[in-house]
Formats: structure tokens, sequence, C-alpha cells
């Protein structure tokens, strides 16, 4: 099976190529079939990897050294375990999904960019697989650096908006704050220990002292912030909603913002060690989970709520991994992928069933016109509020049990933060899809449902989030929790369980119940009488993100800039220019006189060399007599 | 041996090849010819030494060194010659003569590259100086040419005399010609003065043949005045052999012999690169700045004789070859212009693109930018200096910061042919011509890329 690993990669790196080169060229249908068909062929053969795994563990495969230094190399290695083989069927199978969608949605691009639009997203699939198929830290820089780039670029597919590339730099901008402490924790890691590679890293971490574990682990979650979208670098994730539907689907919801928690449960060996860190992470994630959920309560803006509720999401992501429960976190990673996945995709079919508006306040009754669209979209709502047996539900109340051994508060605003879920979750759904159309004439008279290429993916998704969750039954409902034991081998055991079945019970109990009232409240409030006008007093601090946004441009941006412009009017001007041309005329001026030397007059050249010869015969015959008289007087 | 010999009989060749064909085309193939074979004979030199029973003496010696630098020279002539053999015809009536001139130089070359003893360095050195006296004056019409051919003899006569007078206080000192005699006789406790400063003035000859400064004031006139073909031909092949020659003379390990050459060599390298880099600035002509720019790369190669260790050694072979293609390149481009200043340039990439991407090429590589041949050469050089000696840091330092000045005027050619707008003149270009510019560019970027391609042959 080790000879299949490069192949994962590779389809997807030559469907970029092939794509990318011939976007001028190829048709769309073949341009089409290429970034679809080259996704699919990973997805195979990760299924196999997937199997094999599962039969016969983990393996590395080193294919050549990518850095050689004195003592230090670091090989160009596919580690494929549990971890990695779940990871690879997430991004290849959703993102399958997504390029078949895709090629439905954008089909109203001129060629030349339909291509690049593929060339990109095959790309992105190429980065995110090295990044968690790599055997050492170095391997997932680059394919860390690599998503944020197709992220940058997908952005601003749209290039010619500039509040669409004002977006796309900002989250690059983000991300490389977050990329920062990443590479420093690699830095950190390489100099304690000497490599990079996960298997040593592990292996020795016990030889760490407790400050360094700390530190390259806090390092690390820096990074994860950014990629991940959490406090306070989260900002970047909801502008980034400026890039094509899908985009947001694939990369801004179901695969690359779940890299940050790839990371820390890839390192939870190190994490583990770190009391501190982990109480960061779950801080930073629970604080994450409930802002970015009342941000979410008053937007309007369809893929907006999407979008804060995947920062909201992550947050219980990383409390999963701050109170140790990994397994739950990679388990909400994988139903998380299933449902804001459909959810993404059916705003895009509404978006588009309704000529790119994205204003809910719009929309209304569309149930009737997108059938499809809108069963699978309730489907995903249920989903992510947690109702049981959807597969939300299992992911989430796993975190939630984890959560309540390590700290009761944690459980009490999670479910604060799960009722704020369901509650804005129906209210999008209720405004959208139920009561009467509020939009134009225009727009009615078009509705329709999506072709099959966009709603095939939305069943199949639907389908998974159903059933997604069925793999994490836990024990105390019967289920063997069969995902958990096949993490078992790279994550480390958790926290246990101490609390009595009664008690967990209860907890699944309240939490299912608070979501459900949250629910019927959402859907009576807006399915009559959805919220059309503009919000009011704290209303209003929500619609507005708590004025994030303004505090970070007037605390870093706007000072940043001033600095800039002191920079590049007074000390470039008068200092840098000033001495570069310095050099320059000093250079230009010494070149004229040095030229006067070459009279043209023999004499004087055999005059000058016979007074050199003369000099230097003099400190030669003088045995360094002049060398020794320089030498004492420095 | 091979190679010494038979460019010896090659010029003969030549020479009465004017009897027997005015055409001037077919001279130019002879010639051609003659370097092929001349070629596969220092080839075969390498796989069997005696080719030719003669003794001798140990006067001479063949070393994959010597033998590896031959092949450089010779494959540089050959390039050299098919690139502007049709100029080298037109500079007078006597073509045939021309090509003898230049194999008697490669006789001179080749000696320099295997000389054992003093007497055959300076008839190495003799052999190589006198026809180049006579080609510098070959375009005799021309009061310029005349002038600098006398110049050029005049003060050669003058370093003529220093080499002979070191010559003899070296023999005085030692009794010996032969290079491992003196090494294993001289040392300063015995001889006092006499072995040092006999040294000391067949560098300062030497220096003078290398054009380092303050010897140099005979470069820019002579190249500005001789026939361009011929510049080309002295500023390559010549001026790197003289480097050869030097190179073998430090096996003597001047560096031995007092601390004075700590200080004497850093200053002249010093003085080389700060006369030809800054003078080279302010110059309005292309060829007079080529000339500044041949003693501001001389001052690079100096380098090899601050260290002798290997990386120095592979260095100097490096070198010679980066630099004599990139010159080669640069000087064949500058014959087909009609006006030689920067300006002359001006839009020579609109009407010849091809013609100057390669001139391109050449200049970065002159420069010493990554992924041209001229970058490893001068990193040889550097790494040398910092490898054998921890206090040449600050030399190092002082290289790089002439070596940015290059790029200005290096780059002001670029400029001129990229940037500025205007009718860039020049003679008929055909496709012979742009083939080989083609080949040396390849073989620059190539050699940049990976510089064991050149160096392998050299362990073969």
């Amino acid at each position: 099976m080790n000879k299949l690993v490069y192949l994962v990669p590779l389809f997807p790196l030559i469907g970029f190529l092939i794509n990318g080169l011939g976007r001028k060229s190829l048709s769309k249908s073949l341009i089409s079939i290429i970034g679809c068909a080259s996704v699919l062929a990973s997805f195979v053969v990760s299924v196999i990897l997937f199997f094999d795994v599962k039969a016969n563990g983990a393996t590395v495969v080193d294919y050549f050294n990518f850095i050689n230094l004195d003592s230090l190399k670091i090989a160009f290695a596919f580690q494929i375990d549990a971890l990695s083989s779940l990871f690879l069927l997430i991004i290849t199978g959703v993102g399958f999904l997504i390029h078949l969608y895709s090629t439905a949605y954008m089909h109203d691009e001129e060629p030349q960019h339909f291509g690049r639009y593929f060339a990109y997203l095959n790309l992105f699939i190429f980065s995110m697989l090295l990044l968690v198929m790599g055997a050492n830290y170095v391997i997932m820089f680059i394919g860390w650096e690599g998503v944020g780039l197709c992220s940058y670029l997908l952005i601003g597919f749209w290039f010619k908006n500039d509040n669409y590339n004002y977006a796309a730099k900002k989250a690059f901008v983000m991300n490389r704050i977050g990329d920062l402490g990443f590479l420093l924790a690699v830095f950190w890691l390489i100099e304690k220990l000497g490599t990079a590679n996960y298997a040593d890293v592990f292996a020795h971490a016990s030889s760490l002292s407790s400050f360094d574990v700390t530190a390259i682990t806090i390092l690390l979650f820096v990074g994860a912030m950014g990629k991940s979208a959490q406090i306070p670098l989260y900002t970047w994730l909801p502008d980034a909603m400026a890039g094509p539907t899908p985009v947001s689907a694939l990369i801004h919801a179901a695969t690359m913002v779940t890299a940050g928690i790839y990371m820390i449960a890839r390192s939870n060996v190190l994490y583990s060690m770190s009391e501190v860190t982990m109480n960061l992470v779950s801080i930073i994630g629970l604080a994450t989970a409930l802002f970015a959920a009342t941000i979410a309560l008053k937007q309007n803006d369809i893929k907006k709520v999407l979008a804060y509720s995947t920062v909201s999401q992550l947050g219980y992501m990383f409390l999963g991994l701050g109170v140790g429960a990994y397994t739950g976190a990679v388990f909400h990673v994988m139903t998380h992928a299933f449902f804001k996945a459909l959810l993404f995709l059916g705003a895009g079919s509404v978006i588009q069933a309704m000529h790119h508006e994205q204003d809910i306040r719009k929309m209304g009754g569309l149930k009737k016109q997108l059938p499809i669209t809108h069963i699978t979209f309730l489907i995903g709502c249920i989903a992510i509020s947690g109702i049981p047996p959807f597969s939300g539900f299992f992911s989430k109340d796993e975190i939630l049990a984890a959560a309540f051994a390590k700290n009761p508060i944690y459980w009490g605003l999670g479910v604060a933060g799960a009722a704020m879920t369901a509650f804005y979750m129906f209210r999008l759904y209720a405004t959208t899809f139920l009561g009467t159309f509020r939009g134009t004439e225009d727009q009615q008279h078009h509705l329709h449902e999506s072709p099959s290429a966009m709603t095939i993916p939305l069943i199949v998704l639907a389908l998974l989030s159903v059933i997604g969750g069925f793999v994490g039954v836990p024990e105390i409902l019967g289920g063997h929790h069969s995902l958990h034991n096949f993490l078992s081998s790279v994550l480390t055991t958790e926290v246990a369980h101490e609390s009595a079945k009664n008690t967990e019970y209860l907890l699944m109990g309240i939490s299912v119940a608070v979501a459900a009232i949250a629910i019927i409240f959402a859907i009576n409030k807006f399915s009559k009488k959805p919220e059309l006008e503009d919000a009011t007093g704290f209303g209003k601090l929500l619609e507005n993100k708590w004025y994030v946004d303004e505090l970070y441009d007037s605390i870093i941006v706007k000072p940043n800039t001033a600095k800039g412009k002191f920079l590049k009017n007074i000390f470039e001007k008068n200092i840098i220019d000033a001495a570069v041309n310095g050099v320059g005329r000093m250079i230009n001026y010494s070149s004229r006189q040095l030229r006067l030397i070459q009279s043209g007059l023999v004499s004087g050249y055999i005059l000058f060399m016979v007074l050199a010869i003369i000099v230097m015969v003099l400190i030669w015959v003088n045995d360094g007599y002049i060398y020794k008289f320089f030498y004492n007087l420095f | 041996m091979n190679a010494i010999i038979l460019s010896a009989l090659l010029g003969v060749v030549m020479m009465f090849a004017s009897v027997f064909t005015e055409n001037k085309i077919a001279i130019r193939n002879i010639a051609i010819f003659g370097l092929l074979i001349l070629l596969a004979s220092n080839l075969l030199n390498i796989y069997t030494p005696y080719s030719f029973n003669v003794d001798l003496h140990n006067m001479l010696r063949f070393d994959s060194f010597g033998l590896f630098f031959n092949s450089i020279a010779i494959v540089s002539t050959l390039l050299y010659v098919i690139l502007s053999g049709s100029d080298i015809v037109k500079v007078g009536n006597y073509p045939a003569e021309y090509f003898a001139l230049i194999f008697f130089v490669l006789c001179g070359v080749t000696i320099l590259s295997s000389y054992n003893s003093l007497l055959m360095l300076f008839l190495g050195v003799e052999i190589m100086s006198i026809p180049l006296y006579i080609l510098t004056g070959s375009d005799k019409k021309n009061l310029k040419s005349n002038e600098a051919s006398l110049k050029y003899f005049l003060m050669g006569a003058f370093s003529t005399g220093i080499m002979l007078m070191g010559i003899a206080l070296l023999y005085g000192a030692s009794g010996n010609f032969n290079l491992e005699m003196i090494r294993e006789k001289t040392s300063i406790a015995e001889f006092g003065i006499l072995a040092p400063l006999g040294l000391l003035l067949i560098f300062i000859s030497l220096a003078f043949k290398v054009s380092a400064a303050p010897f140099h004031f005979w470069t820019p006139d002579v190249y500005d005045g001789a026939p361009s073909v011929f510049t080309s031909f002295m500023a390559t092949i010549v001026k790197t052999a003289g480097f050869i020659a030097f190179v073998k003379l430090f096996s003597l390990r001047m560096a031995d012999l007092g601390p004075s050459y700590a200080i004497i060599l850093p200053v002249i390298i010093i003085a080389t690169l700060l006369v030809g880099n800054i003078t080279a600035v302010f110059q309005q002509s292309v060829k007079r700045m080529l000339a500044y720019s041949s003693i501001a790369q001389a001052g690079f190669m100096l380098f090899a004789l601050y260290t002798s260790n290997d990386l120095s050694t592979e260095g100097i072979l490096l070198y010679a070859a980066a630099y004599s293609i990139a010159t080669i390149g640069i000087f064949g481009i500058l014959i087909k212009m009609k006006d030689y200043t920067f300006d002359g340039y001006n839009g020579l990439a609109k009407k010849q693109p091809l013609v100057a991407a390669t001139n391109t090429v050449f200049l970065l590589s002159l420069a010493g930018i990554p992924l041209t041949a001229g970058f490893f050469a001068k990193y040889y050089m550097l790494a040398s200096a910092l490898k054998s000696n921890g206090s040449a840091l600050w030399l190092v330092i002082v290289a790089v910061l002439f070596a940015a000045v290059s790029v200005y005027y290096y780059f002001r050619v670029i400029q001129a042919m990229y940037f500025k707008d205007g009718d860039a003149e020049t003679t008929e270009i055909d496709g012979t011509f742009k083939f080989v510019l083609v080949v040396l560019a390849l073989l620059i970027i190539l050699i940049g890329i990976n510089p064991s391609i050149l160096l392998r042959w050299y362990y073969f």
C-alpha cells in the first residue's frame, strides 16, 4: 500500500497543472472533468489507504531528504495513520462533492476564469493533503502556507471587486500572524530536539523542560488561532465569505479552518504535557464559541450567519481539545465538515436561485420552489443544533461531556452556546424558507431548484449529516464508539469520564432540551414575523459584530499605517534615500577623479609603476615593518 | 606537450595557408579545423603523456591543472574564432597572419600552464606577449591602434626587464631555475633578501600581465586602441593564462617568505578592485568600460593567490572559464555594434531580441548574479579566502561591496538595451553568430546551475 501514498496528492497537483496551464484553451466541460476526476481519484486512493490503516496500522513513507544541513535532516515523508487517513477521507470526499457542485455553480464564469477557479481548487486540495500527510512539522508547514495562499487566491477570486481583494488581504495578513507563531514553534522544536519529525518529537518530548513545552504549544496554538479563526484572529473568516460559495464551504468551513484542530490533535502528546496551554486553549475556544454565537444572532447575510457559526463551532472543537477530548474534537471536525459544507452549499443554491441576493430579509417562503435545498438545509440545521440522532449531537455531546468532567462551568457555557446555535440557525432557516416571499417580482419569477450537479452533493452531504454520527455513539447509549478505538493509536487517552451514568443522561437531556426549546422559539418567532428593520440597542452592537473590526482598525491598523507613512515620507526620503544616493554620488565623483590618473602618457604610467615597485620593495625588505606598524596601531 | 608543439606548428601552417588561398572564409575554416586538432591533441595528452618523446629536463610538467586549463583556453579560442572569425578577417589584409599569431599566443599560453622552470616561465610570457604587440597594431592605418601597440610594447618591455631581474635574483639565491629546487633551497634565513626580492619582482611583472593595480595603466589604453576582436582575445584567454602562471608560481608559497606578503597582496587586491570598478562607473564607451571591468575581474581572480587550497585552484579554473565565455560573448556583440558608447546600445532589445537576451546573460554573469557561471566563480574565490583565513573576512566584505558597484555599470548596458528608446545599429548578424551566442549563454547558465559539470573534468 505504501506505493500508493504519493498518488493522493499527485492527482490534484496534476489537475492543478493541467487546468492552470490550459485554462485558456480547454473547454469548460473538460476542465470540470479534470478538476473533479483528480479529486475523485485521490478519494479512491484515500479509501484504500484508510482500510489499509485500519487493518495494518500506520506507515511512514520516506521519499527524499528535503533539507539536509549538518545535523538537521528533514525528510520529505508522508505519515499515514489513523488521524491523517481520516482527514484524507474528509478532504477528498467532501472536496470531491464540492468540486462537483462547483461545476454547476461557477458555470457562468468565462472559460479562462473557470479554469483558474478549478486550478486553485485543485491546488488547495493538494496543499491540504500535504498538510495532513506530512510526517514532520516542516511538510505540514508547506501545506499550511499552501492552503493559506489558495484561500487568499480564492477569496479574491473576483478580483475586480476591491472589497473582495481587501478581504483576501485581510485573511492573508491575519494568517501570517498565526504562521509566525507556527514557525517559531517549529524552530524552537528543532533547536531543542534537533528534529521536526512527529515520531521523534513525541518520543523525546519528555526531555523538554516544562517552559519549553508551554512556549512551543502556545506558539503552535497561535498558528491555530490564525488558521482556525479563534479570538483574537477570527475576523478574517467572516470577510472571507467574499469568495465563491463553494469555496466558503470547502476552505472556510469543512477543511482548511480545521487545520488548526488537526495540528493540535497531531501534537496532543505535547499539549497533554502542559496544563497551562490546555487551559488557555479551552478558554479561548469557549470564548470564541460564545462570542461568535452572539454575533451570529443578529446577522442578516446568509453566508455571514454561517461564517460566524463556523467560528463558533471551531471554538467548540478547541474547547474539546483543551479539555483533553481529542477524539471528540476530531469527531466534531468530521461531522461539522458534513453539515457545514451542506449548509454552505444549500446557501449557495439559495443565493443562485435568488440571483446573488444574500440578505435573508429579502427571502422567505423558499420552501416550495426549492424543495431539495429546503429539506437538506433543514437537516443541516438540525444536525448543527445537536438534536439526536443527527450527527452533530454525538460529537457535540462528547465535547460537552468532557468539558463537564473538567469543569462544570465550561459545560454550562457550552450549553448556552449550543442554545444560541440552535436559535440563530433556525432564525436563518425560518426567515429563508418559511413565511412569505419578500424579494422582487423578477426574482420570484426566476426562482427554481438548482441543477442535479448541485443537488446531488446536497443529498449526499445531508445523508452523511444524518448518519455520520453513528461512528461515535457513546457507550452509555449502547454504541461502541468505533471512531475512538480507531484513533486511539494516535491520540492519547483522554480524561476518563468519571461522572455517573445518570449524570450523563441528565447532561444530554438538558442540552437537547435547551436546543429544542431554542428551535421552537426561533421558528415561532421568525416564520411569521421576521426581523426586517435594523436592530437597535444591544442588537445593534451584535449586528455590528461588537465593533471588533473597528477596534482592530483603530488600535492596530491605523497606528501602523501612520508609522508607515512616517517612515515612508520622512525616514526613507531623508535618511535612506540620502544615504543611498550619497553613496552613488560619492562613487560617481571618485570615478571622475580616478579617471584622470589615466593620462595616456606612458612616461607617467611608468613613473607610477616605479614608485609602486619602490614602495613594495621597501615594505618587503623591511620584513613586515610597516605591517607590524599598522598591526600595532589598530 | 602535444599542445605546445602543435600550436607552434599550426601557426606555421596558417602562415603558409595565405600562400595557397586568398579566400578569407577558407582561412578562417582552416583555423577552426586547426583548433579542433589542437583540442583533440590536448585531450589525448591527458591519457597518453608521451606523444612526443622529448627529454624535458624537468623544465615542463604536465599535470591535470595545466592540461585542463589548456582545454579551457583552446575551447574559448575555438568559440571566439567561430563567433568573431568573420570580424578577424576584416581587420586588415592579412587574415592568415592574424590566425598564425593567435596560434603562437596559444603556444605561449600552453607553456605558461605547464612551466616548471623560471626559464620556461620567461619564454612562455614572451611567446605569448610578442604576437600580442603585433595584433594590437594590426589595424595599421589606424593611429590609435598604432599608439596602443607602441605603448603596450614599451611597457611590456619594462615588465620583461623586471621579470628577468627577478629570475636572476632567484637564480643567484638558489643556483637553480627549477621551481621545486628553488622551493627547497630558499629560505629567508639563508639568503637574506635575495630570494624574496626576486620573487617580488616576478610577482610585479606578472601583476603587470594580469593588469593588477598599480600596474594596470596599459590596460585601458591598449584594450581601447586595439581592434576590438583582438581586445576580446587579450581580455580573455591571455589574461586568464597570466593568472594560471601566477597560481603556478604561488606554489612557491610566497607567504613563507615574509609577513609583508600579508599586507602587499590585500592592498593590491583592493587597489585593483577599486581602480577597476570605480573608474568603470564613469566611462561612456562600452569598450573602455569593459577594459576597466577586466581589471575589476582581475581583482577577484587575485583571490586565488591569496590562498592556495583546493577551492582556490578549482575556483581559478572556474573563473577562467566563466569570465572568458562571458567576455567573448560581450565583445562578440560589441564588435557588431556601430556605436561603442552606451547610447549605441539603446533599443537593441527591440531590434535584436536574441542578441540582447544573450548579452544580458553575459553581463549578469560578469556581475556575479546567481544562476550564472560568474556567481560560482566569485563564490569559489571568496569562499576559498574565508576557508583558509578567518581574518580575510574584511577583504571579502570589501570585494562584495565592489561587486555591488560593478552591477551599476554592467546594468547600464542592460538598461540601454531594454529600457531606452533608440535605434541601435549593428552590422549584419548571421545565424551562426546567434547560434554561438546561444551556446555561450547556455554554457554560462549550465555552469551557473551546476559548476561541477565543468569541474569534474579537472578530476577526470
